[in-house]
C-alpha cells in the first residue's frame, strides 16, 4: 500500500466502514439489522453526548432531556397537528438547539460536579413536567402511539438509520479536525489557558452545545419516527442516561469512533445477554462490566487497548 | 393549614435524615456519592428481607440493616473512591454507574414489582383534624434523634473533630497527624449506615420498589447545593424548605407537581446564586 | 514615553482578608518593571485582577488609556496584555505545536472553522523561545520544566501583546535556563516590549528590569532604581519578616 496521510487514511477507513456496513444486510438476519438500528441511535446519542461533555468537561446528566425535546416536539407536531415530518423535524432540531441554550445557562457559572446535577435536574423536571402539563398533547403517563413512521421493514429502517449515523459521525469528525475542536477539547483540559490565550470561552462552548443539541434533537427526532412510540419513563431515565454515558465512555470519550464502537458493543452485549437474563437484571452484568472497565481505565477501551500495547512494546 | 404545618414537619425530618450522609460525604470526602440511593435502597431490602421474610425482629432487621449500609459504604470507597483518586468528575460517574448496577441486582433478587412494607409502628394519630401514622412520626422522632447524635459525634468525640478538620482543609489536617483516608473510610461508613436507616424510614412512608433511589437522591441533592456544605444545621433548614414546599405543593396545586419544585429550586439556585444559599467557597 | 498600563488604587478583598490595599502604580510603554515583595505580598493577585481572572473590589486599571475593568480576560488579551504562571499548566493531550496554536487562534469561530492552522507560525513561535524542532510533536509530559516555561511563554506570545506578565519565570529552573529565558526577555525588550516581572531571585532580575516597585500586603512600599529599593530598609524589613 502507498504512503497516504493520516487525513487521506482516516477518509478511506471511513469509507471502508461505510462500504461493510451498507453490505451488511445482505447477509445479517432482520433481527440483527434491528439490533444494528438500536446500536446506530444509541451511537448517535453517545457521539452527542460526546461532543460536548468528552470534549469540553462539561459532564451533561440530562442529554435525555434534550432527546426527549427533539422526540417530543415532532411526535406532537405530526401526531396531533397533522405537520408533514419533513417539516416538523427540522422544528424539532432547532426546539432542541433552543433548549440547549437553558443548558448553556448554568455552564456559564458552574462546572464539574455541579453542572452535572443542574442537567440531571433538567431532566427529572421534564420528565415529571410532560405529563402533567397539557396531557392533551403529550399524552401524559402513557404517552403517543401510533406515529408515522419514515420507512417500513427492518433493511429500509438500516438504511436509513445508518445514512443518519454516519452523517452526523463523519460531520463531527470534521469539525473536530478544525481548530474550533481543537479549542473545544483544550477547554476539557484548562479552560482558564483557554481564556488565558484569548479565546472567547462562552462563545466556544455555546458552540459546543448547539452542535451538541442540534445532534441530540436530530436523533431524538429520527428515533421517535422509528419507534412510532414515545412515552416519558422511556426517555426521561436514568437507565437511558446511564447506556449513553457508558457507551461513549467505554468506547473512549473525546473521540467520535469510541462513542460509535461503545455503542455497538454495549447493543450486542444486551441482545446477547437477553437468552441468559431476560428483563432488567441485563443491566447488572453490563454495569458491572462498564464499572470496572470505566475505573481501571477511564478513557475507554480504546486508551485500554492503546496502554496493553504500549507495556508489551 | 394544620395539615400541612404538620405533615411538612414530620416530612422534614425525614429528609433530613435522608440528606444528611450525602451531605456528610460531600463536606469530608469532597465528592458527590450518585449512589447514595442506593444504600437506602439497599438498607430498606435489607430490612424487608429480614423483617418481613425472616421474620427477624424489627430491632435486630434495623442493626443488620444499617451494618450492611455502613459495609457497603467502606466498600466504596476502598474499591471505587480510592481507586479514582478522588476525581470528582470520575466518582460522579463510577457512582452513577454503580447506582444501575445495584438498581438491577435488586430487580434480580427481589424482582422489579415494588413491595409494601408494614410500618414500623403502626397505628394513627388523630390531632386538630389531621391525621398522622405513628410511623412518620417515628421516623421524625429518630431523625431528630440521630441528627442529634451525628451533631454531638462531630463536636465532641476525636472522630468527630478529625472530620470536621479534614473538611476543612486535608493537607492541614494530615500535617496535624490525623490520617484522612481513615477518616474519610469512617465518614464513608457513617454515611452508609445513616442512608440505611433513612432508607428503611423513607420506604415504611412510601414503598419498595428498584427505582426508590432516585426521589431521595435528588432532594439530598438539592439539599446540598442549596444548603451549602458541612453544616448539619444548613441540612436541616433546606431539608424543611423541601419538605413544606412539596406537602403545600401536593394539598393545594396538585400531587403529581410535588418533585417539581425542587428539582426547580436546585436550577434556579446553581444558575443565580452558585454559592449556595449558606456559602460555599469552591465550585 | 505614554503609560500603557496604570493601576490606581486597587482595593482586593477576599472575605475579611484584604489582598491588595488602595494600591497604584503604572508602567510606561517599553519599560521592563520588576514587581517584588515577600510571599503573599499580594503580587500573583495583581496579575489576575490585571487578567480580569479577578474582579477588583474598588480601583481603576487601564491599559493604553482604556479602564479595562469591566472586560472579560479574552478581551483584555486581544488589547495586548499577557501573562504567564507560576507552575505552567500546558494542554496536557496536545502536542507542543497544537498548545502554541491555541494562542494562536483567531477570535471570529467562524475563522477557526475554516482557516487552516498556519504550522509555520507555530514552529517560529517555538523557535523564537528556543524550543527545538523536534520538541514540536512532543506532548507536555516529555518536557523539562524549563521547557514547560518556554512553552507557556510561546503560547502567551502567539496572542501578540504589547505588555507581557511574568510571574516568577525563574522558579526551578536550572542556571543554564535561565540565562535563557533572561536572554529572551532581554531580545524581546530591546524589540520593544513591555514587561512586569515578579521574581524572588533577584539576581537573575537585575539586569532585566529598569525600575522596581515592591510590595507588602498589598501595598507599595518602595519604588525606583533596583539598587535603592532593595537597599531601602522597608523593603528589607518586609523580606526579613519583622
Amino acid at each position: 500500500m502507498s504512503r497516504l496521510s493520516p487525513f487521506w487514511r482516516a477518509v478511506l477507513l471511513w469509507a471502508l466502514f461505510a462500504a461493510v456496513m451498507l453490505a451488511l444486510p445482505e447477509v445479517v438476519s432482520r433481527g440483527t439489522m434491528r439490533t444494528f438500528i438500536a446500536a446506530f441511535f444509541l451511537a448517535i446519542f453517545a457521539m452527542s453526548w460526546d461532543f460536548l461533555s468528552g470534549r469540553t468537561g462539561y459532564i451533561s446528566f440530562g442529554h435525555p432531556f434534550l432527546i426527549g425535546i427533539g422526540a417530543y416536539t415532532t411526535a406532537i407536531l405530526s401526531y396531533r397537528f397533522d405537520v408533514p415530518v419533513t417539516l416538523s423535524i427540522p422544528v424539532a432540531v432547532v426546539v432542541t438547539m433552543l433548549a440547549g441554550t437553558l443548558f448553556f445557562l448554568p455552564a456559564l457559572r458552574i462546572r464539574g460536579t455541579y453542572f452535572a446535577l443542574v442537567t440531571l435536574a433538567f431532566m427529572e423536571l421534564m420528565y415529571q413536567l410532560v405529563q402533567v402539563i397539557r396531557p392533551d398533547l403529550t399524552g401524559g403517563t402513557r404517552g403517543i402511539s401510533g406515529i408515522e413512521t419514515l420507512r417500513r421493514g427492518a433493511e429500509a429502517n438500516y438504511y436509513l438509520a445508518f445514512t443518519l449515523m454516519f452523517v452526523v459521525a463523519v460531520t463531527l469528525w470534521s469539525l473536530t479536525r478544525t481548530r474550533i475542536g481543537m479549542a473545544l477539547s483544550a477547554i476539557g483540559m484548562n479552560e482558564a489557558a483557554v481564556a488565558g490565550s484569548g479565546l472567547d470561552t462562552t462563545r466556544l462552548k455555546l458552540f459546543a452545545f448547539m452542535v451538541s443539541a442540534c445532534v441530540a434533537g436530530l436523533g431524538g427526532a429520527f428515533y421517535v419516527h422509528y419507534l412510532g412510540s414515545i412515552a416519558p419513563r422511556a426517555l426521561f431515565d436514568i437507565n437511558f442516561l446511564f447506556t449513553i454515558i457508558v457507551a461513549a465512555l467505554i468506547g473512549g470519550a473525546g473521540t467520535i469512533t469510541g462513542p460509535i464502537a461503545g455503542a455497538l458493543f454495549l447493543t450486542f452485549l444486551l441482545e446477547e445477554l437477553r437468552p441468559v437474563l431476560p428483563g432488567a437484571e441485563r443491566y447488572l452484568v453490563y454495569g458491572g462490566v462498564a464499572l470496572v472497565l470505566y475505573i481501571v481505565q477511564p478513557k475507554g477501551l480504546q486508551a485500554l487497548v492503546m496502554g496493553l500495547r504500549g507495556r508489551r512494546a | 393549614m394544620t395539615q400541612i404545618l404538620i405533615q411538612g414537619l414530620l416530612l422534614s425530618g425525614l429528609y433530613a435524615l435522608i440528606a444528611v450522609g450525602f451531605t456528610l460525604i460531600f463536606s469530608v470526602g469532597r465528592v458527590l456519592n450518585l449512589a447514595y440511593g442506593a444504600y437506602l435502597m439497599v438498607g430498606a431490602y435489607a430490612y424487608f428481607h429480614f423483617v418481613q421474610t425472616m421474620g427477624m425482629p424489627q430491632a435486630y432487621g434495623m442493626v443488620l440493616a444499617v451494618g450492611i449500609g455502613a459495609l457497603f459504604g467502606i466498600l466504596k470507597y476502598r474499591l471505587i473512591v480510592r481507586q479514582l483518586h478522588g476525581d470528582q468528575v470520575a466518582v460522579e460517574i463510577a457512582t452513577l454507574i454503580l447506582a444501575v448496577v445495584v438498581q438491577a441486582a435488586i430487580v434480580l433478587v427481589f424482582n422489579d414489582s415494588a413491595k409494601i412494607m408494614h410500618p414500623i409502628v403502626p397505628g394513627v394519630w388523630r390531632v386538630g383534624g389531621a391525621t398522622v401514622t405513628y410511623n412518620i412520626l417515628a421516623a421524625t422522632i429518630a431523625s431528630w434523634v440521630i441528627l442529634g447524635g451525628l451533631w454531638l459525634f462531630v463536636t465532641r468525640t476525636h472522630a468527630g473533630r478529625a472530620m470536621q478538620a479534614v473538611s476543612m482543609d486535608v493537607k492541614g489536617a494530615a500535617i496535624s497527624g490525623i490520617d484522612p483516608g481513615r477518616v474519610n473510610q469512617i465518614t464513608w461508613a457513617i454515611s452508609g449506615a445513616l442512608g440505611a436507616i433513612g432508607g428503611i424510614f423513607f420506604a415504611s412512608y412510601t414503598q419498595l420498589s428498584p427505582g426508590m433511589w432516585v426521589g431521595p437522591l435528588i432532594i439530598a441533592v438539592a439539599v446540598v447545593v442549596v444548603g451549602g456544605i458541612g453544616s448539619i444545621l444548613g441540612a436541616l433548614v433546606v431539608a424543611h424548605i423541601i419538605g413544606f414546599m412539596e406537602v403545600t405543593t401536593t394539598t393545594l396545586i396538585a400531587a403529581e407537581l410535588r418533585g417539581v419544585f425542587t428539582m426547580l429550586l436546585i436550577i434556579v439556585v446553581l444558575i443565580v446564586a452558585p454559592k449556595g444559599l449558606f456559602g460555599r467557597e469552591e465550585l | 514615553m505614554s503609560r500603557l498600563l496604570e493601576l490606581q488604587d486597587v482595593v482586593k478583598r477576599f472575605g475579611g482578608l484584604i489582598a491588595t490595599n488602595g494600591l497604584s502604580f503604572a508602567v510606561e510603554e517599553g519599560e521592563s518593571l520588576g514587581l517584588i515583595g515577600p510571599n503573599g505580598a499580594g503580587k500573583t493577585t495583581i496579575f489576575s485582577l490585571i487578567m480580569g481572572e479577578l474582579r477588583q473590589n474598588a480601583g481603576t486599571i487601564r491599559l493604553g488609556g482604556e479602564e479595562i475593568s469591566r472586560l472579560p480576560t479574552h478581551a483584555r488579551i486581544r488589547r495586548g496584555v499577557a501573562r504567564t504562571y507560576q507552575v505552567p499548566r500546558p494542554f496536557a493531550e496536545m502536542d507542543v505545536a497544537s498548545n502554541i496554536q491555541v494562542g494562536l487562534m483567531p477570535p471570529s469561530l467562524w475563522r477557526m472553522l475554516v482557516e487552516p492552522r498556519d504550522r509555520a507560525a507555530e514552529a517560529a513561535l517555538a523557535e523564537s523561545v528556543g524550543l527545538p524542532a523536534e520538541d514540536l510533536a512532543r506532548t507536555p509530559s516529555e518536557l523539562s520544566v524549563g521547557d514547560l516555561r518556554k512553552l507557556e511563554l510561546a503560547r502567551t506570545l502567539a496572542t501578540e501583546p504589547r505588555i507581557v506578565l511574568l510571574d516568577e519565570v525563574f522558579a526551578g529552573l536550572t542556571v543554564g535556563e535561565i540565562a535563557q529565558i533572561s536572554e529572551l526577555i532581554a531580545e524581546r525588550r530591546a524589540a520593544g516590549m513591555t514587561f512586569v516581572i515578579v521574581s524572588h531571585d533577584l539576581r537573575s532580575l537585575e539586569p532585566l528590569v529598569d525600575r522596581v516597585v515592591a510590595m507588602a500586603y498589598g501595598a507599595v512600599i518602595a519604588e525606583g532604581a533596583f539598587a535603592e529599593v532593595t537597599a531601602d530598609p522597608a523593603v528589607r524589613a518586609a523580606y526579613l519578616g519583622t
